[in-house]
C-alpha cells in the first residue's frame, strides 16, 4: 500500500508537470494551432487519476479520513480544483486556463506533503469536523480555478485596452467567456465557503486553544465571506461584472489563501 | 521532376488573369488535354483569383522543357490574345521551390494568408479523381503540403490579421467569444465599415443599421438583411447592441459618454465593443476608460494590420529557410529516383536469369519435387535476387543523389551497368513464356501440367 501511494504520488507529480509544461508551450507557441493543445488537458486527467490514486492510498495507510485534515485537505482542494477545469472546460474553451490550473495541482500535491497530519481535537465533533473541511476543501478547489479565470480575464483585458494583437492573449479564452466561468465558480463555491466559514467560527470559539489568532482568523474568513458576497451581489442587483468583479474574485481567493497558510502555520499547527 | 506553367498577381493584371478564369467543372476537360499532349505524363491545375498555375510532369523519355512548351500552348489556347510575358514557366528545381513557396502562401498577395494551402490540396483532389496524378505529381504535392504545414506550425507567418475587418472581428471574439446571435449596429455607412459589417455578420451576428437618411438606412439593411432603425432611436439601439461600427460623415461626436453610460447600465455591464471608423470620429474617446466598455478607431486598427503585415514579413525569411530545406529534401528524392528504371532493369536481367535456370533444373532433376518444395524455390529465388542487389541499389541511389566527388558519378555507374549486363539488348534473355512457367513450377503429380513441361 505504501509503494502504491509513493509511486502514484510521484506519477502524479510528473503528469501535472508534464501537463503545465504542455499548457505553457500551448500558449507560448507561435504558428497555427499544435498538436499539443489536445494533449494538455489530458495528461492533467491522468495527473488527476494518479492523485485520487495517491489520496485514497495515503489516507488508508494513515487509517485517516482524507477530509479530516489539512494534510489530505490541500491535496484533495487540488483534485477539486483539476475537476471543477476539466469539467468545465467541456462547456467552453477554457483550455489555456489550464497553463495556471495545472501548476497549482502540482504545487498543492507537493505542498501538501510539507503539512503534517494532525489528530483532530477532541472536543469538537468529528462529523461536523469532516463537513466544515469537506466544504472548505470543495470549496478551496473551485475558488482556485475561478482565481485563475479571473487573472485570465485581467489579462486579456489589460491587452485589449492596450490594443495589442497576437501574442499570448489572442489564445486566451474570450472575456465574456472567462466571465462567465468566474461568475458560476463563484456561486458554485460561495455555499460552501458560507459553510465552512460558519463551522470554523463554531470551532473557533469552542477550541480550548482559541485566542488572538483564531479570532484574526475567524475575522478574515468573515471579511473575505463579505468580499465575494459583494461582488455576487453587485453583479445580481447593479450588473457590476467584468473588471471590478475579476479583481473582487482574485483579491477575495487570494484572502481564502491566506486563511489556509495561517491556519497551517499557526503555533502547533500542522505546517508550523 | 515537374514544371510549372502559369501567371499570378505578380506577373498579369487582373484583366489578364480574369481570361483565365475556369469554371470547376471544365478543370478536368483540361488536365485531360493535357496529358494528351505527347511530353505531359501527369498535370494538375492550381486556379485562384490570384493565379493560375499548371503543374506537369514529363512521360518517361520526354524533357522538362517539352513539358513546359506544351503546358504554355495549353494555357495559351484558354486566351490565345494574352500576351507572352504574363506567362512565366519553371522547370525542375525552380519549380519545385515555387509550388512550396505557393501553398505556403509565400507567393500569395496577401503575405501568410491561409486559403492557398486548402486550393492547391483541392487543385490535387481534382486532379487526382481525373486521373492525370502520377507518382511524381503525387511525391511533390505530398511534399508542398508538408512544407506549407511546416511554414505554418514553425513560424508566424500567419499571426495577425491583415485587413481592418478581420481585425475588428478578431477583437470582437476576443471579446464576446462566439459572435453567433450579437448585435452588431452599423452607424452611418462607408466602405470599410459596411465590409466591417459584413465579415462579423458573416460570424453569425445579427445586423441593425441606422442612419440619419431613412431611405439609404432602409436600402442598406435590405441588402445586409439586417433590421433599420430610425436615428432617433440611436440611444435604445445602443442597449441591444453588442458591437457598434460607426461610419458617419458628421463633423462632431456622435456617440457621447452620456447615452454609453445609460445603456452600460440598462446592458447590466455587458461588454461593448465601439469601431470608430470614421475620420472626424463619431465617438467621444472619453468613454474608453469605462468598465466593459473597448474602443477602436481607424488609427488603432491600421496600425495593428500593418503591425501584423510587418511580422509576416519578418517571418518569410524563416520561411523561405524551412522551403529551401524541404526542397532539397525532394530534390534528394528526385536525384534518387534517377536510379529506379536502372534498378529495376538489373533486378529483372538478375530475376530472369536465375528463374530460366530455376525451370530448366524443375524440368530436369529436381523434377520429384512437389509444389511446396517448388514454392520454397520461387521464394528462395526471390530473397536471392533483393539479397545481392541490395547494396548495388544502395549505392546507385548514393550516386545518383550525391554531390560528393568521393562517390563515382550515377552517369559512368550507368553506363557501364548497362553495358556489363546487356541491359539495352532487346535479344538479352526474356522471362519465359506463362505456359513454360507454369509447367515448370507445377508438381509432377499434375499429369496435364508434367506433360505440358516436357513438350
Amino acid at each position: 500500500m505504501n509503494a502504491l501511494a509513493t509511486i502514484a504520488f510521484y506519477l502524479g507529480v510528473i503528469a501535472y508537470s508534464a501537463a503545465s509544461t504542455l499548457f505553457f508551450l500551448e500558449l507560448a507557441r507561435q504558428g497555427a494551432l499544435g498538436t499539443r493543445a489536445a494533449w494538455g488537458p489530458r495528461v492533467l486527467a491522468v495527473g488527476a487519476l494518479f492523485h485520487a490514486v495517491h489520496v485514497v492510498t495515503a489516507s488508508m495507510l494513515l487509517n485517516r479520513c482524507p477530509v479530516e485534515s489539512l494534510h489530505f485537505g490541500l491535496s484533495f482542494s487540488a483534485l477539486v480544483a483539476v475537476a471543477a477545469f476539466l469539467l468545465l472546460r467541456r462547456h467552453a474553451n477554457l483550455d489555456p486556463m489550464g497553463v495556471l490550473v495545472a501548476p497549482i495541482a502540482l504545487t498543492f500535491l507537493v505542498g501538501a506533503q510539507f503539512v503534517g497530519v494532525e489528530e483532530p481535537e477532541a472536543f469538537v465533533s468529528r462529523p461536523l469536523l469532516m463537513l466544515h473541511v469537506t466544504a472548505n476543501v470543495l470549496g478551496l478547489g473551485i475558488f482556485v480555478v475561478a482565481g485563475a479565470a479571473g487573472l485570465l480575464y485581467l489579462l486579456q483585458e489589460r491587452r485589449l485596452r492596450d490594443k495589442r494583437a497576437g501574442g499570448v492573449a489572442s489564445r486566451l479564452p474570450s472575456l465574456d467567456v472567462l466571465d462567465r466561468a468566474t461568475h458560476r465558480l463563484l456561486l458554485s463555491g460561495f455555499p460552501l465557503l458560507t459553510f465552512g466559514v460558519v463551522s470554523g467560527a463554531i470551532f473557533s470559539h469552542h477550541l480550548a486553544t482559541s485566542g488572538g489568532a483564531a479570532t484574526a482568523r475567524t475575522l478574515f474568513g468573515f471579511m473575505t465571506w463579505f468580499l465575494l458576497a459583494a461582488v455576487l451581489l453587485l453583479r445580481k442587483l447593479a450588473g457590476v461584472r467584468g473588471r471590478r468583479a475579476a479583481y473582487g474574485t482574485v483579491v477575495g481567493v487570494l484572502c481564502i489563501l491566506l486563511v489556509v497558510v495561517v491556519y497551517a502555520v499557526r503555533p502547533g499547527g500542522p505546517g508550523s | 521532376m515537374i514544371s510549372v506553367v502559369g501567371l499570378s498577381h505578380k506577373s498579369a493584371p487582373i484583366d489578364v488573369r480574369e481570361r483565365f478564369a475556369l469554371p470547376a467543372e471544365r478543370v478536368p476537360e483540361l488536365l485531360l488535354s493535357v496529358v494528351e499532349r505527347p511530353p505531359v505524363g501527369e498535370a494538375l491545375l492550381v486556379s485562384t483569383c490570384n493565379r493560375v498555375e499548371l503543374v506537369a510532369a514529363p512521360r518517361a523519355g520526354s524533357t522538362l522543357e517539352a513539358v513546359a512548351a506544351a503546358s504554355r500552348d495549353a494555357l495559351t489556347a484558354l486566351a490565345p490574345s494574352t500576351p507572352q510575358q504574363s506567362l512565366y514557366a519553371l522547370t525542375g528545381g525552380s519549380a519545385v521551390r515555387h509550388l512550396f513557396g505557393v501553398a505556403a502562401s509565400l507567393d500569395s498577395l496577401v503575405l501568410g494568408e491561409p486559403q492557398i494551402l486548402g486550393q492547391v490540396k483541392e487543385a490535387y483532389e481534382i486532379a487526382r479523381k481525373t486521373g492525370t496524378v502520377g507518382s511524381v505529381l503525387h511525391r511533390t504535392l505530398s511534399r508542398a503540403i508538408r512544407a506549407a504545414k511546416r511554414v505554418r506550425s514553425g513560424t508566424s507567418i500567419g499571426a495577425g490579421q491583415v485587413s481592418v475587418p478581420s481585425v475588428a472581428v478578431d477583437f470582437a471574439r476576443r471579446i464576446f467569444g462566439d459572435l453567433r446571435g450579437r448585435a452588431v449596429l452599423l452607424v452611418g455607412s462607408g466602405d470599410m465599415a459596411e465590409t466591417t459589417a459584413r465579415s462579423l455578420q458573416s460570424s453569425g451576428a445579427r445586423l441593425l443599421v441606422i442612419g440619419r437618411t431613412p431611405e439609404k438606412v432602409r436600402a442598406l439593411a435590405e441588402s445586409f438583411g439586417g433590421e433599420p432603425r430610425a436615428w432617433n432611436d440611436l440611444a435604445a439601439a445602443l442597449e441591444v447592441a453588442d458591437v457598434v461600427i460607426t461610419s458617419t460623415s458628421a463633423p462632431g461626436f456622435v456617440i457621447e459618454p452620456g447615452p454609453v453610460t445609460s445603456a452600460r447600465k440598462k446592458r447590466r455591464g455587458k461588454s461593448q465593443f465601439f469601431i470608430d471608423l470614421a475620420v472626424p470620429r463619431d465617438v467621444n474617446p472619453a468613454i474608453e476608460g469605462m468598465d466593459g466598455i473597448f474602443l477602436y478607431n481607424v488609427d488603432d486598427l491600421s496600425r495593428i494590420v500593418s503591425e501584423s503585415l510587418l511580422t509576416r514579413g519578418r517571418e518569410a525569411a524563416q520561411a523561405l529557410t524551412i522551403i529551401d530545406e524541404e526542397a532539397k529534401s525532394f530534390d534528394r528524392w528526385a536525384d534518387a529516383e534517377q536510379a529506379t528504371p536502372l534498378v529495376v532493369a538489373l533486378r529483372e536481367r538478375i530475376r530472369v536469369a536465375l528463374r530460366i535456370e530455376l525451370e530448366r533444373s524443375l524440368r530436369g532433376r529436381l523434377r520429384h519435387l512437389g509444389q511446396p518444395e517448388r514454392d520454397a524455390l520461387e521464394t528462395m529465388l526471390d530473397a536471392s535476387v533483393n539479397r545481392v542487389l541490395h547494396e548495388p541499389t544502395t549505392r546507385l541511389r548514393q550516386a545518383a543523389s550525391a554531390s560528393d566527388l568521393d562517390i563515382p558519378a550515377f552517369a559512368e555507374l550507368s553506363t557501364a551497368l548497362e553495358h556489363v549486363f546487356a541491359l539495352d539488348e532487346a535479344d538479352a534473355e526474356s522471362e519465359p513464356q506463362p505456359s513454360d512457367a507454369a509447367a515448370a513450377l507445377a508438381p509432377v503429380s499434375d499429369p496435364l501440367a508434367a506433360k505440358l513441361g516436357q513438350s
